[in-house]
C-alpha cells in the first residue's frame, strides 16, 4: 500500500506540469554553480531575480490567453504603450508616480478589453485581431514618443526598480510574487479561473454547461492586458527610462515560458508554476551566456531551440497519455 | 479541421463558403468580390491623394510607389502560399533577411557574380522554408509554434554569423537593377513581382500540384484519403514561402544597394503586418483551401499606396503603423460583413 502510494506520488509528479521544469532548473543551478561559483553571488542573484520578476509578468500575460486556446500578439505592444504612458505622465504632466502607475495599468486593461471585445463580438481569430491591435498600439506609442525615450523618471521609481530590501531580494519581486499567488488562486480555486480553462478545453462544451464564452474571452484578454502593462511599468523602473522600444522583444519569450511549463497551445491546460519555472530557466540560460562570456547573440537561438524542445516533450507526453488511455479502454 | 488548426483559423468557413460556391456567378457577387472592392479602393484613394497633394502623381512618386509595392507584394505572396494550407509562417521576415544576408555574403565575401549569388540566396530561403515544413509535418504541431521558434533560431544564427554587420559591397550591376527605371516610371522590381504573380496563378489554377495544395488546405483528411500526400504539399508550400521571402529580401538588397541585418526589424517582425495584410485584404481564407493571387497583389499594392499617401500628406511618419493596423481591422470586419450578406441573400 505504501508502495502504491509512492507510485501514485511519482506518477503525480511526473504528470505535473511544474515538476519537470523545476528539476531542470535545480540541475541547471547546480551545474552552473559548480562551473562558476560567481553564479550565486548576491549581485548575480539580484540581476537574475530582476529579470525573472519582469519576464514572469510577460509570460503570464500570454499564458492566460493560451489558457483559452487563443494567442495575443499584442502583449509587447500593450506593455510598451503602458510603459511610455507611465513615464510620459510623470515627465510631461508631473503626475505622482503611484497615480501614473494606476493610470498606466488602466490603459493596459482597456487595451486588453478592446482585444477581448473585438475577438468575442466578431468571431474573427485572435491572431488577426491582435496582429492589427499590435500595430495600432505600437503606432500610438511611436506617434506619442516619436521614438524618443522619456528620461525624467522620479528617484522613487528608479529605486523601486533596482534596489533590494532583504539581502539580494529586489522590490520588484513583490508584485511578481503577488501575481503568481493571485493567478494560481484564480485558475485553481475561483470559478472564473475554472471557466477560463473550460473554455480553452472545449468552448462548445463550456457554452453548453452555462459558461458565457464571450465574457470569459473578454475577461482573459483584459487580464492579459493588465499583466502586460504591469510588466511595462516594472521595466521602466528597472531601466530608469521610458523606452518606446519596451516590449519589442517580448513575443518569443512570452510563448517560450508557458510552453516550457507544459501549456498546450490549443487551450485548457496551463500551469502557473510551470510557466514561472519556464521563465526562471530562460533567465538562467541567458545569464549563463553572459557569465561564461559566450556570444550574447546566441540568446535568440537558445530561446528558439527551447521552444522546439518543450513543444516536442509536450507532444510526446500527449501522445503517450493518449496511447495509455487507449489501452485502459480496450 | 483539428482543434490545433482551429486555433489560428478561429473560423469555420464550411457553411458560408459552401453556400457561396453553390451560388455561382452573379453580378452582385462580382461587385462584392474582394478584387473589385480593392480596385475601387485603389482608384478612390489615388484620387484623394492626388487631389490633396499633386506630387503624388509625379513620375518619381509613382516610380517609388511601384518599387516599394514590388517588395510588399512578394512578402504577401510568401505568407499567402502557406495560408493556403491552413497554416502560417511567422518566420518570413527572418528567412527573408537571412537569405538577403547570404546573398550579400556570396557577392561580397566570396565574390560570386550576382546571378549566382541571388540563386544562392533563394536556395537558402527555400531550404529554411523546407526545414519549417519538415518540422511541422514530422512533429504534427501547428505551424504557428514551429515558425515562432525557427524565426528566433534563423534570425539568431544570421546575427551570429554576420556579427550584425551589413554587406555594402553589392555588385554595381545588381544594385543598378533595383534603381533602374523603365520608361522613366516603371521599376524592373515590379515586373519581377508581376512575373511571380503570373507564375503563382498558373500554379494554383492550371497545375495538378496547385490543385493538390488547395485540396490539402481545404481538408487535409479528405485530401489524404483521395491519394494526395498532404505532408509533401505542406513541406512544398513552406519551401516556396521561404523562396518567396528570400526573393523579397534580395529585392530589398537590390533597392538599397546593401544587405542590412536590421532591414526587417527585430527577428524580422516588421514584415508580419505587410505579410498578412496583402492576403487578408485579398480574400485568402485564413483557414486554408482558397487563394486569390490577384487579390493579394492588389491588397499589397493598396497597403503600399496608403502608406506612401499618408507619408505624403504628412500625417506623421510615426502614426502610419496605427493606420495600417486599423486598416487590417477594417478589412477583416468588412470581409465578415460581406460574407454574411452574401449568405443571407442566397438564403432569402
Amino acid at each position: 500500500m505504501n508502495g502504491a502510494r509512492a507510485g501514485g506520488l511519482r506518477e503525480g509528479l511526473r504528470e505535473n506540469d511544474w515538476f519537470g521544469p523545476l528539476l531542470v532548473t535545480l540541475a541547471a543551478v547546480a551545474i552552473v554553480t559548480a562551473l562558476n561559483p560567481a553564479f550565486l553571488s548576491p549581485f548575480n542573484v539580484q540581476i537574475l531575480l530582476l529579470a525573472i520578476s519582469v519576464n514572469a509578468m510577460v509570460a503570464f500575460s500570454q499564458m492566460i490567453i493560451i489558457a483559452i486556446g487563443q494567442m495575443n500578439l499584442s502583449v509587447g505592444a500593450i506593455g510598451g504603450l503602458a510603459a511610455i504612458a507611465f513615464a510620459g505622465m510623470m515627465e510631461v504632466w508631473g503626475v505622482p508616480w503611484p497615480l501614473a502607475a494606476v493610470l498606466a495599468l488602466g490603459i493596459g486593461l482597456l487595451a486588453g478589453l478592446a482585444n477581448g471585445l473585438l475577438v468575442a463580438t466578431t468571431g474573427i481569430s485572435a491572431f488577426i485581431i491582435t496582429l492589427a491591435t499590435l500595430s495600432i498600439f505600437k503606432g500610438v506609442n511611436l506617434g506619442i514618443t516619436e521614438a524618443q525615450p522619456f528620461y525624467e523618471i522620479p528617484a522613487a521609481v528608479k529605486s523601486l526598480g533596482n534596489d533590494t530590501f532583504l539581502g539580494p531580494l529586489p522590490w520588484l519581486v513583490l508584485p511578481c510574487a503577488a501575481v503568481v499567488l493571485g493567478l494560481w488562486y484564480t485558475l485553481d480555486r475561483l470559478s472564473i479561473g475554472r471557466a477560463i480553462l473550460a473554455v480553452g478545453g472545449n468552448a462548445h462544451a463550456a457554452e453548453l454547461s452555462g459558461i458565457s464564452v464571450g465574457r470569459v474571452t473578454v475577461a482573459a484578454h483584459a487580464l492579459s492586458g493588465l499583466l502586460a502593462a504591469l510588466a511595462g511599468i516594472m521595466l521602466v523602473g528597472r531601466l530608469q527610462l521610458g523606452q518606446p522600444t519596451i516590449g519589442d522583444d517580448w513575443l518569443i519569450l512570452s510563448f517560450a515560458a508557458p510552453v516550457i511549463g507544459g501549456a498546450v497551445l490549443s487551450g485548457g491546460r496551463v500551469s502557473v508554476g510551470g510557466t514561472f519555472f519556464g521563465v526562471v530557466l530562460v533567465a538562467i540560460f541567458t545569464q549563463v551566456l553572459v557569465l561564461f562570456s559566450i556570444d550574447p547573440f546566441l540568446v535568440q537561438i537558445v530561446l528558439g531551440v527551447l521552444i522546439l524542445w518543450a513543444v516536442g516533450i509536450n507532444r510526446y507526453r500527449e501522445v503517450r497519455s493518449r496511447r495509455r488511455a487507449g489501452t485502459v479502454v480496450t | 479541421m483539428t482543434s490545433d488548426e482551429r486555433l489560428v483559423a478561429g473560423e469555420s468557413p464550411s457553411a458560408d463558403e459552401d453556400t457561396l460556391r453553390a451560388a455561382g456567378f452573379s453580378p452582385v457577387r462580382l461587385l462584392l468580390s474582394n478584387e473589385f472592392g480593392l480596385i475601387v479602393l485603389i482608384v478612390l484613394f489615388a484620387a484623394i491623394f492626388a487631389s490633396v497633394s499633386p506630387a503624388f502623381l509625379s513620375k518619381f512618386s509613382l516610380y517609388a510607389l511601384g518599387r516599394t509595392a514590388a517588395v510588399n507584394i512578394m512578402i504577401g505572396f510568401s505568407m499567402m502560399v502557406v495560408i493556403v494550407t491552413g497554416g502560417l509562417n511567422l518566420a518570413v521576415g527572418a528567412i527573408g533577411v537571412a537569405a538577403a544576408m547570404a546573398g550579400g555574403a556570396l557577392m561580397q565575401a566570396l565574390g560570386w557574380p550576382w546571378p549566382l549569388a541571388v540563386a544562392g540566396g533563394l536556395a537558402v530561403g527555400a531550404a529554411l522554408g523546407a526545414l519549417n515544413g519538415v518540422l511541422i509535418v514530422r512533429s504534427g504541431l501547428h505551424s504557428f509554434i514551429i515558425t515562432l521558434a525557427t524565426m528566433s533560431i534563423f534570425f539568431g544564427v544570421m546575427i551570429f554569423l554576420t556579427r550584425a554587420e551589413s554587406y555594402r559591397g553589392i555588385s554595381a550591376a545588381y544594385a543598378g537593377f533595383g534603381r533602374a527605371k523603365l520608361f522613366d516610371i516603371l521599376s524592373p522590381l515590379l515586373l519581377v513581382s508581376v512575373g511571380v504573380a503570373l507564375a503563382l496563378s498558373v500554379l494554383f489554377r492550371l497545375t495538378a500540384l496547385g490543385r493538390e495544395v488547395l485540396a490539402t488546405g481545404a481538408n487535409e483528411r479528405a485530401a489524404e484519403l483521395s491519394g494526395i500526400r498532404s505532408d509533401r504539399m505542406i513541406t512544398f508550400c513552406h519551401a516556396l514561402s521561404g523562396a518567396l521571402a528570400a526573393a523579397a529580401g534580395l529585392m530589398l538588397v537590390s533597392r538599397t544597394g546593401a544587405a542590412i541585418p536590421s532591414m526587417a526589424g527585430q527577428l524580422g517582425q516588421d514584415w508580419l503586418l505587410p505579410a498578412f495584410l496583402g492576403p487578408v485584404l485579398g480574400g485568402t481564407l485564413l483557414s486554408g483551401g482558397r487563394v486569390s493571387v490577384l487579390g493579394t497583389f492588389l491588397g499589397a499594392f493598396l497597403v503600399t499606396m496608403l502608406t506612401t499617401g499618408l507619408l505624403l500628406m504628412q500625417v506623421g511618419a510615426f502614426w502610419v503603423q496605427t493606420w495600417l493596423g486599423l486598416l487590417l481591422l477594417f478589412a477583416v470586419l468588412v470581409d465578415r460583413a460581406r460574407r454574411s450578406y452574401l449568405v443571407r441573400r442566397k438564403l432569402a
